[in-house]
């Protein structure tokens, strides 16, 4: 595939006709859309209407069976998505966190956040053992690193804590901060708001807006909290079924039919 | 006094701590003050713990149950007895073949890894090390199968001859450096991408982490280190029969970590003394029982898992938390005896 089309400036990621099957099950059929340079995109649907199944197939778990994906890569190279390996996307400034909190219980906060600077770990495995100069300085560089972005979420003191046994809230945020140590161009949220209480959730679009304000990175939402959504997303995308319903600000999607029709159903289903 | 504890704080001075403690066996043997037999008991054990170390990265850190461990020491020291006895080669090309050739098949195994998990890939290492198992007892021209293949102590740089303490030495000298770059390592990038594969494998390739470079880092050290432990193994007690290297010495090593401490050095030193030293050293002792020694074992190994389930050696921690439990409530006696006074 060529790589001759050009993204438009302020575009990060742009998706093409993507569509997936598995069986006979269409999951995502023909969808396209973009997401512009910070901004908060969100992507929404009622259940089953294959909004995982498109994360998975941006951060390339799920391969998918036609259309293009690219993504305005932190070299300035723009790059198609589906070229790569599930391990080379986070390289390129793509990251993700998980709808089930995905970190080591048995390892520190500060240790699980260091697993989000992974990458920019350039010593080998020998200089490791060895401990020589080169290894030591990039630890105590990505400590003070993965220091400053606990800071900025307000979880700085539980730094040496074990993750195992924190409030979910907390566990959130580490996933966040590990999420920010590779200084991504769009974090992928899976369902940040899914076990929240309201309170969380009202700090959690703070932090969402904060994170894109400090970062400057783009957010993508994938999210079942209409208020969440409503709340901090600049535009928004509803699938249902796999394919395109209608796109816009909180108020236009709020008030589109089609919309309305996905969640809440028609008077002729009945 | 202050920079005197810190320097006592750091783990790799407590290490070479524990190193001289262990170098002092062989002059309390010799003094009397412990039994000359108790040498040969904590050098073995020693080197079974380098082995178990090994184990530790894969189970621990990595997730991955083999039991293959035993296949390939035992592999590594007929090896080196094949090389130096046979082949008349000097110790060093022997101890680098190997740990070069059984870590070769320890990579295959990596990659079978990929493919297999959990129970079924335990079952696979299993396999393997009878494979060679029973090419011990058949490749007699190699192994001398069944009457079991000798070896002498090592010859070093061709002039240095050791005799048993000396070699007993090397064991503690090997061990030591290796507790000191498995820390290094554990504690770096590299423990911590094993740590995330183990606890998610979709989290750690979302951040990076290639899972075949990594699964196959974790058997290349542990064949290495398991590789080690079979060449001092042959050249301290002497012999190695096809019978040493059966699926008991591996699921022993898994009890060592089990029963130590998942993802703890000293717990693994600890797990190889409770597994290999204590029914030698003191169970046998007890009279009319040293039959059952290894009866008494078992039973400790159950007590273990049943009460301490992360490992012995957070019973230190825990008999700490105690005690400073107990002084609070003495501190609180005595303010309050104070304000009555």
């Amino acid at each position: 595939m060529s790589l001759e089309k050009m993204l438009p400036d302020n575009v990060v990621l742009e998706i093409n006709n993507l569509s997936i099957a598995f069986g006979g099950l269409k999951a995502v059929d023909n969808l396209s859309f973009d997401i512009k340079e910070n901004e908060v995109f969100g992507l929404i649907g009622p259940n089953g209407a294959g909004k995982t199944t498109v994360f998975n197939c941006i951060t390339q778990f799920y391969k998918p069976n036609s259309g293009s994906i690219l993504f305005n890569g932190n070299n300035g190279i723009v790059q198609n998505l589906l070229q790569h390996e599930v391990h080379e996307i986070i390289n390129l400034g793509l990251v993700r966190t998980f709808q089930n909190v995905e970190l080591i219980r048995e390892l520190s906060i500060m240790d699980n956040v260091l697993i989000g600077a992974h990458i920019d770990f350039k010593a080998n495995i020998l200089q490791q053992a060895l401990r020589l100069p080169k290894a030591v300085n990039e630890e105590k560089v990505l400590r003070e690193e993965a220091c400053r972005i606990l800071s900025a979420l307000g979880i700085h003191d539980r730094k040496d804590m074990i993750t195992g046994g924190q409030p979910y809230g907390v566990l959130k945020k580490v996933e966040l901060a590990r999420a920010l140590m590779c200084r991504p161009k769009l974090i992928i949220l899976d369902e940040p708001a899914a076990g929240l209480n309201d309170t969380e959730t009202i700090q959690l679009s703070n932090t969402i807006r904060h994170i894109r304000d400090e970062f400057k990175c783009s957010i993508l939402l994938v999210e079942h909290d209409m208020r969440l959504v409503m709340d901090v997303c600049d535009r928004i995308c509803a699938i249902s079924f796999g394919k395109f319903l209608a796109m816009g600000t909180a108020k236009e999607i709020q008030q589109n039919k089609d919309v309305q029709a996905a969640y809440l159903g028609t008077d002729g289903d009945e | 006094m202050k920079i005197k504890t810190n320097i006592l704080k750091n783990p790799h001075i407590q290490f070479i701590i524990f190193g001289i403690a262990l170098a002092l066996v062989p002059a309390l043997a010799s003094a009397g003050v412990i039994k000359s037999s108790y040498v040969t008991i904590i050098g073995g054990t020693l080197i079974y713990a380098i082995a178990a170390l090994g184990f530790n990265i894969l189970l621990g850190y990595s997730g991955l149950i083999t039991l293959g461990t035993a296949g390939f020491m035992g592999l590594a020291a007929y090896i080196s007895a094949y090389v130096t006895v046979n082949m008349k080669l000097p110790f060093e090309a022997a101890l680098i073949l190997a740990i070069l050739i059984p870590t070769l098949i320890g990579i295959l195994v990596g990659l079978v890894s990929l493919k297999i998990e959990g129970i079924y890939l335990a079952i696979a290492t299993l396999c393997v090390s009878e494979i060679l198992r029973k090419t011990f007892e058949e490749l007699e021209f190699f192994t001398n199968g069944f009457s079991g293949k000798s070896a002498s102590y090592p010859q070093l740089l061709g002039f240095l001859k050791l005799n048993k303490t000396t070699t007993y030495y090397l064991i503690v000298l090997v061990l030591i450096i290796i507790i000191m770059l498995t820390y290094n390592m554990m504690n770096g990038q590299l423990g911590r991408a094993l740590n995330a594969m183990r606890g998610s494998e979709a989290a750690s390739q979302a951040m990076g982490v290639n899972l075949l470079k990594y699964r196959l880092v974790a058997f290349a050290l542990a064949t290495i280190y398991a590789s080690a432990a079979g060449v001092l193994y042959v050249h301290f007690i002497r012999f190695s029969y096809p019978s040493t290297w059966t699926l008991k010495l591996s699921l022993d090593f898994m009890a060592m970590v089990v029963i130590g401490g998942l993802r703890s050095i000293y717990g693994t030193v600890l797990g190889a003394f409770i597994v290999f030293a204590v029914p030698d050293m003191f169970l046998k002792e007890i009279p009319y029982f040293n039959q059952l020694s290894y009866v008494f074992n078992g039973v400790l190994i159950i007590l273990v898992i049943m009460f301490y389930p992360n490992g012995l050696i957070y019973i230190g921690n825990d008999v700490k938390k105690l005690i400073s439990k107990f002084k609070k409530k003495e501190d609180k006696y005595e303010s309050r005896e104070n304000a009555a006074g």
